[in-house]
C-alpha cells in the first residue's frame, strides 16, 4: 500500500513538473545562411506605432515597419510576441525576447540595464485633459494632481518627477477613460499616439492641454546587454536605412512628417489609424475573438482541467495518507494555491521562473499555473467527497480481496464522483472564464483578442461585452451537461 | 488437524479497553457456529479478527490452510501481506448493514471479486452468480440496484456476494439486526439452507430459536471471554449464570 501511494506523490510532484522541461531558449545564432531569428516584442494595441490593421488584422504600425525594415537589412527572419508594455521587458529579461520595439524611450535607467540602437524616433511629450479643464496647460500644474500611466513608461516617469500622482493603467486608453470619467486629472504620453488618438476615436472629451516640457525624447530598439551584436546589426541597418531614405518614407507615410532624424520637425500629422464605424469593428472582430476561443480559451481550459483533476486526486490521496510526508506537503501545496491569487501564480510561473534557468513558453506556462491552481481546489473537493463514502464500502471491498488501488478506482472512487461532480463543475466554469487571465502571460485567447482591438479602436464597451457574451455562452453550453452527467452518476440512487 | 478453523488465545485492545480477551475457537468442516453475548461482549471484534479486519494483538487464526500468528507476524511487509490476504481469501463475510457496491447492479456486485480480485472468467463468474441468486431467492433481480430492493433482499444479495467467492467459511455479523421483524425470516431461510448444504459458517446473532435450531456449536461471550460453550443444549439449558440471564433478556424480547 505505501508504495502505491509513493507512487501517487510522485505524480503529484512530476506533473508540477512536466512542463518545466526547457522551453525555446534564446534564438541560436545564425549558422551558415540560415538568417537569425529574431523575436521581437511589441505591444500590437498602440496604434499607431504597433497595432492590428483593422481591414486584415495582421500587425502593423510605425515601429513594426521600422523593425521590418531594419530586419531585412540585417538578414534577420522575424518573428512577433504580442504583449502588454509591462510584460515587454520581463519578456526580454528572461530571454523571450530579443529586441523590443514599442516607442521605447532611452532612459539612463534603462540604458543601465539594456542596449539601445540608434534612436528612429525623435517625439514630445504632451499633457492630456479633459476637454473643459482649463486649469492645467504644462507639465508645472501636475503638481498634487493625479495622471494615468502605464507602470513602466518612460511618461510615468515624467509625470511623477513634475510632482504629479499616478494611477496606473495597461494602457493609454484605459487611461481615458479615467480622465473622462473625472477619475484622474491628466495623462502625459507622446504627442503622436495622442494625435492618433484623438483622429481614431473622435473623441472630444479630451484634448491635448500643452507641452509635457521642452525636452525632446529619442525612442530606439531596446536588446539585453548580453546581445551587443544583434545592436551592431541594427545599427548598421538603421544608418542604411536613413542613408537611403527608407525609414524618412516611413515616417512620412504615417506622419507626414520625419519624426526619425534629430531636430526634425514634431509638427505632424496623424490620419486615424482605424475609421471604422462601431458596427464594422464587431463585425470584423468577432472572428478573430472566436479564433481566440478555439486557439486559446478551450485547450487551455481542456488542458489545465485535465492535468488539475489528475493532481486534485493525487494530493486528496495524499492528504488521506497514514504516511506524514504525503499529507504535508500537500496540505502546503494545497493552502499555497488557495492562498494566494492567481494572477500571482501565473506571473511567478511565468517572469519568475525564467530567472531560475525554468523558461516555459505561453501555452505550458499558462497550463502549469492553471492546473496548479485546478488542482488545489479540486483537492479539497475530491477529498470531502472521499470521506463521504461510508467506512463499510472500503470493508467490503477489503474482505473480497481488494488491494487499495482496486478499492479506490472500483468502489470508492465511482461512488465519491456523485458528490464531487456539483462542486468540480463550479471548478471548470471558474477556470473558463479564468483562461482570460493567459492574455497577460502573451497567450493570444479570447480576451486577449477583444483587448487588442480595443486597445486600437477605443470601442471597450462593445467589445468587452462581446468577449462577455462569448464566455457566457461557454459557460452556458458547459452547465448544461451538468445536468445529464449528475442524473448519469446517480442513477443507481433509488 | 482435522478442525477447518482454528483460533488460540485471540488478544485485542482498543487504547485502555480489553476487548477480546484470550479467545478460543475451533470449528469442523460444514457445522455452524452461532456466537452469542450482550452488546460490547466482543463478538463482532471477534468476527472481524478472522479475516483481519481488525489486527489482533496477539493468538493466532487458521483458517484451513491459511494460518497467521499475530503474537509472532511473519518478518517483513510483504510477507505479512501475503499471510493476511491468504487468511482472508478463506472466509466470506456478510455485513450487519449488508455493505453492498450501491452503484453496481446486483449482478455486478457478484462479479466484482470473482473478475476483479480471483480474474475468473467472466462469462463463468456470471452463471455462477445467477445460479446463486437464484439459490437465494432473487433469480430475476440481476440489474436491479441495491436501492432499488427491500432490506431482507439486499441483506440476500449480500450472502450471494459472499458466496461468489467460494470461500471456505461464510462469516456473518448479525444479519437481520438491520432488518424490518417480517423481513427477518426470508433471511434466516437463506442462512438454514446454507447449514443444510453443508457450508461452515460462523454467525454472530440474537435469534436464539434460530441458533437452537441450526447450530452444531454455541459460544456465549461476555467482557470479551467465552463464558460458556456446547451444542445447541447451552441455549435451553445453560450452565452459566450469566447465559441463563442473557437468554431469559433476549427472549422476552423477542
Ligand atoms: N474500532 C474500534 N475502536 C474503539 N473501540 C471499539 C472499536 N470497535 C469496537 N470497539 C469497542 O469494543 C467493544 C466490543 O465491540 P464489539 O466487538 O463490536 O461488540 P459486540 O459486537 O459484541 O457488540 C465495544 O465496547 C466497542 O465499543
Ligand atoms: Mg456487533
Amino acid at each position: 500500500m505505501p508504495s502505491f501511494r509513493l507512487l501517487l506523490l510522485a505524480l503529484v510532484v512530476c506533473s508540477g513538473l512536466v512542463g518545466l522541461a526547457p522551453g525555446v531558449g534564446p534564438a541560436a545564432a545564425a549558422e551558415g545562411d540560415q538568417p537569425r531569428v529574431v523575436r521581437v516584442g511589441t505591444e500590437g494595441v498602440y496604434p499607431p506605432f504597433s497595432y492590428r490593421d483593422p481591414e486584415s488584422n495582421e500587425l502593423t504600425g510605425f515601429d513594426v515597419d521600422v523593425v521590418r525594415a531594419v530586419a531585412e537589412e540585417a538578414g534577420w527572419e522575424l518573428r512577433f510576441v504580442e504583449a502588454p508594455f509591462d510584460s515587454l521587458f520581463p519578456a526580454l529579461d528572461s530571454g523571450r525576447l530579443d529586441v523590443v520595439a514599442n516607442q521605447v524611450t532611452i532612459t539612463p535607467e534603462r540604458e543601465a540595464r539594456y542596449l539601445f540602437s540608434t534612436p528612429y524616433t525623435y517625439s514630445r511629450g504632451v499633457v492630456v485633459t479633459a476637454a473643459d479643464d482649463d486649469e492645467i496647460t504644462s507639465l508645472e500644474d501636475l503638481r498634487g494632481r493625479t495622471t494615468a500611466q502605464t507602470a513602466s513608461s518612460n511618461w510615468a516617469k515624467v509625470a511623477r518627477e513634475a510632482g504629479a500622482r499616478i494611477q496606473y493603467v495597461q494602457d493609454f486608453g484605459p487611461g481615458v477613460e479615467l480622465l473622462v470619467q473625472g477619475r484622474v486629472d491628466a495623462i502625459v504620453n507622446d504627442n503622436i499616439a495622442v494625435l492618433d488618438y484623438l483622429a481614431t476615436s473622435g473623441n472630444d472629451e479630451v484634448k491635448i492641454a500643452g507641452p509635457a516640457g521642452e525636452e525632446v525624447l529619442e525612442q530606439a530598439l531596446a536588446f539585453t546587454r548580453a546581445d551587443a551584436a544583434l545592436r551592431e546589426e541594427a545599427d548598421a541597418a538603421i544608418a542604411a536605412l536613413t542613408e537611403d531614405g527608407t525609414l524618412g518614407q516611413i515616417s512620412e507615410d504615417y506622419f507626414g512628417a520625419d519624426v526619425t532624424v534629430e531636430g526634425g520637425t514634431t509638427d505632424v500629422d496623424v490620419r486615424a489609424s482605424d475609421s471604422r464605424t462601431r458596427w464594422e469593428v464587431l463585425q470584423d472582430t468577432a472572428w478573430p475573438m472566436f479564433v481566440g476561443l478555439l486557439r486559446g480559451t478551450l485547450p487551455l481550459t481542456v488542458a489545465s482541467f485535465a492535468i488539475g483533476l489528475a493532481l486534485g486526486l493525487g494530493a486528496a490521496l495524499a492528504r488521506l495518507s497514514a504516511i506524514r510526508l504525503l499529507d504535508w506537503t500537500a496540505r502546503f501545496y494545497i493552502s499555497v494555491i488557495r492562498g494566494t491569487p492567481l494572477l500571482v501564480q501565473l506571473f511567478i510561473v511565468f517572469y519568475g521562473l525564467p530567472q531560475i534557468g525554468v523558461d516555459l513558453d505561453p501555452y505550458p506556462a499558462a497550463i502549469l499555473a492553471l492546473s496548479l491552481n485546478v488542482g488545489g481546489y479540486a483537492a479539497e473537493i475530491m477529498r470531502a467527497a472521499i470521506l463521504s463514502v461510508p467506512r463499510g464500502q472500503y470493508e467490503a471491498a477489503t474482505v473480497i480481496g481488494m488491494d487499495y488501488g482496486q478499492s479506490m478506482r472500483r468502489v470508492v472512487l465511482p461512488q465519491a464522483a456523485r458528490t464531487a461532480v456539483p462542486p468540480l463543475s463550479n471548478s471548470l466554469l471558474s477556470l473558463i472564464k479564468d483562461t482570460s487571465l493567459a492574455s497577460l502571460v502573451l497567450v493570444p485567447e479570447l480576451f486577449r483578442e477583444a483587448q487588442v482591438t480595443a486597445a486600437a479602436t477605443f470601442e471597450y464597451l462593445p467589445l468587452y461585452a462581446l468577449a462577455a457574451l462569448y464566455f457566457w455562452i461557454v459557460c452556458y453550453l458547459v452547465s448544461l451537461a451538468q445536468g445529464p452527467l449528475e442524473r448519469r452518476l446517480s442513477r443507481y440512487v433509488a | 488437524m482435522s478442525e477447518l478453523i482454528e483460533v488460540r488465545g485471540l488478544e485485542k485492545s482498543f487504547g485502555e479497553q480489553h476487548v477480546l480477551r484470550g479467545i478460543d475457537l475451533t470449528a469442523t468442516a460444514g457445522t455452524a457456529t452461532a456466537v452469542l453475548g450482550p452488546s460490547g461482549s466482543g463478538k463482532t471484534t471477534l468476527l472481524r479478527s478472522l479475516n483481519v479486519l481488525e489486527t489482533p494483538d496477539a493468538g493466532s487464526v487458521r483458517i484451513s490452510d491459511a494460518q497467521l500468528d499475530f503474537g509472532a507476524p511473519p518478518a517483513g511487509k510483504a510477507a505479512y501481506r501475503r499471510a493476511v490476504k491468504a487468511l482472508r481469501a478463506r472466509s466470506g463475510m456478510v455485513f450487519q448493514s449488508h455493505n453492498l457496491f450501491p452503484h453496481r447492479t446486483v449482478l455486478q456486485n457478484l462479479i466484482e471479486g470473482p473478475v476483479q480480485v480471483q480474474r475468473r472468467d467472466r462469462e463463468e463468474a456470471v452463471a455462477d452468480a445467477r445460479t446463486l441468486l437464484a439459490q437465494v431467492g432473487l433469480a430475476g433481480r440481476e440489474d436491479a440496484y441495491p436501492a432499488q430492493l427491500s432490506g431482507g433482499q439486499q441483506q440476500r444479495v449480500g450472502i450471494a456476494r459472499a458466496l461468489a467467492l467460494r470461500p471456505e467459511v461464510l462469516l456473518l455479523d448479525e444479519p437481520t439486526s438491520a432488518l424490518d421483524p417480517e423481513l427477518v425470516g426470508e433471511v434466516l431461510e437463506v442462512v438454514r439452507d446454507l447449514a443444510e448444504q453443508g457450508w461452515t459458517l460462523v454467525i454472530v446473532t440474537h435469534e436464539v430459536r434460530f441458533a437452537r435450531d441450526v447450530a452444531d456449536q454455541v459460544l456465549f461471550l461476555d467482557g470479551g471471554r467465552v463464558v460458556e460453550r456446547g451444542g445447541a443444549e447451552v441455549l435451553t439449558d445453560p450452565r452459566e449464570e450469566r447465559t441463563r440471564r442473557f437468554l431469559s433478556r433476549v427472549l422476552e424480547a423477542g
